[in-house]
């Protein structure tokens, strides 16, 4: 039930004074040292309950940026995840996330200074989910969710205040994501028929971990129509070979799928492994296809797709016949797989990365509470 | 960065990203670093635009190029 709207005035001040409170969060807004929306004021006091978390020295160095000539160390994670509105206990799992970012790679190579403009996208598992609130069932993605929605908003506050990220300046991005304000998920591990992300990257069932990268897109498959695993498989392949988001010559992908979807692969015998295979299986564009958007040819240097009479293109011979499948999706570590969502209707996504391709997820082990 | 250890450089941006290549100078400590900023776009541009904008500003190039590590005149 929604609060009543009396409730949402604070009349009587019980523990500040609402002009105090104001007064601090203008401050921050005066100062750029926020998303746009207000960030929780933070004292040095309550700076020390999130250090208290972790047995990582303040000074510690957690992501360079020496092109910046900047360093975000455990100390400023801290502050940003107090902006943010997280609570002390979910410190350590920003502490994880930005190592996972660090082992991805993206982010201190400067992609978030790209026109691109990828958004920070963080899956947790295991048992630190319940203990701290996180959601991993219904309306996934926000909003409503405390830990969710201030894990993921630590990250880019980080970027932010740490990096001096800020739009129109060192942050280029041309237009953004909404997931920019926040993305952090929890896999449904209760709901899900296979062994989690974590799992699948050696974390043991007692521990709990962070898997991160950047992300493009977060794009919804709709397919409650079929029982028919194939199809299934073809309808998530399609959408990650479409040719509007291919910069790069090969897609990488998070497929996160609802329960329902999960269980409908392994009632017909599919394992994780084999959805991802056969997700490479049908992960090609026909030539003819590339070519009628100009992206039939790579760049040197970059990589990039383009057209085969672009100056930069590397020269190679149109096939023979155009329907000649051209592969898109190149392995199995380019497909992670996720479970999470209600189990209430045939409802995925796919989320398009930006970050490392052609390897395991960035998964890192969460820190127990000191 | 190639500067700063005596090898001559010179880099080079589109006018899109000046904002960009202020704040990377700042960044730096080197406020008014000198770079050459040509026409925006490039990426969408055919061979003979390229070439057009090469050859416009070629001289601009060279000058900083051999201009060593130093700040920009005043505007």
């Amino acid at each position: 039930m929604p609060p009543d709207e009396d409730q949402l005035v604070i009349d009587d001040a019980p523990l500040a004074d609402p002009a105090q409170v104001r007064r601090a969060m203008e401050y921050y807004a005066a100062r750029g040292w926020t998303d746009g929306l207000p960030v929780v004021p933070v004292t040095a006091s309550y700076l020390e309950e999130f250090l208290a978390t972790t047995s990582r020295d303040r000074g510690e160095v957690i992501l360079p940026m020496p092109h910046l000539n900047r360093a975000l160390t455990v100390r400023l994670a801290a502050i940003n995840a107090a902006l943010a509105g997280c609570l002390p206990s979910y410190f350590p799992v920003v502490l994880a996330a930005w190592d996972s970012f660090l082992l991805d790679g993206g982010v201190p190579k400067a992609i978030w200074q790209s026109t691109t403009g990828t958004a920070p996208f963080t899956v947790v598992n295991g048992p630190i989910r319940q203990q701290i609130g996180l959601n991993s069932r219904g309306n996934l993605y926000g909003s409503g969710f405390r830990a969710n929605a201030t894990i993921g908003r630590a990250i880019r506050l980080g970027s932010i205040n740490a990096f001096g990220l800020r739009p129109h300046v060192l942050d280029q991005a041309t237009q953004g994501t909404p997931a920019k304000y926040s993305c952090c998920i929890a896999e449904n591990e209760e709901d899900s028929p296979w062994p989690s992300l974590a799992a699948d990257n050696g974390i043991g069932p007692s521990e709990s971990a962070c898997s991160s990268t950047v992300i493009r897109s977060v794009l919804h498959i709709e397919a409650r129509h079929t029982i028919v695993p194939e199809q299934l498989a073809a309808d998530l392949a399609d959408t990650i070979c479409r040719t509007g988001a291919m910069v790069r010559a090969f897609a990488s992908v998070y497929v996160v799928l609802n329960p329902e979807h999960a269980r409908l692969f392994d009632s017909r015998g599919w394992s994780k492994q084999d959805l991802k295979q056969a997700i490479v299986e049908r992960g090609s564009r026909t030539y003819r296809q590339l070519e009628a958007s100009g992206k039939e040819a790579i760049a040197k240097g970059t990589g990039w797709r383009v057209p085969a009479d672009h100056p930069d293109a590397i020269p190679q011979p149109a096939p023979d016949d155009p329907d000649t499948p051209v592969r898109i999706v190149r392995s199995t570590h380019d497909v992670q797989i996720v479970v999470a969502g209600a189990p209430n209707a045939g409802v995925s996504s796919v989320v398009e990365t930006f970050g490392a391709v052609g390897r395991p997820a960035s998964t890192v082990k969460i820190e127990d509470q000191q | 960065m190639l500067e700063r250890v005596g090898i001559p450089a010179v880099s080079l941006c589109t006018d899109a990203f000046r904002i960009t290549a202020e704040a990377m100078a700042r960044s730096l400590g080197f406020p008014g670093y000198q770079y050459v900023a040509v026409p925006h776009p490039i990426a969408s541009r055919t061979q003979a635009e390229i070439d057009v904008i090469a050859h416009d500003f070629l001289p601009e190039i060279i000058r900083v190029l051999g201009a060593g590590l130093t700040i920009r005149p005043a505007d």
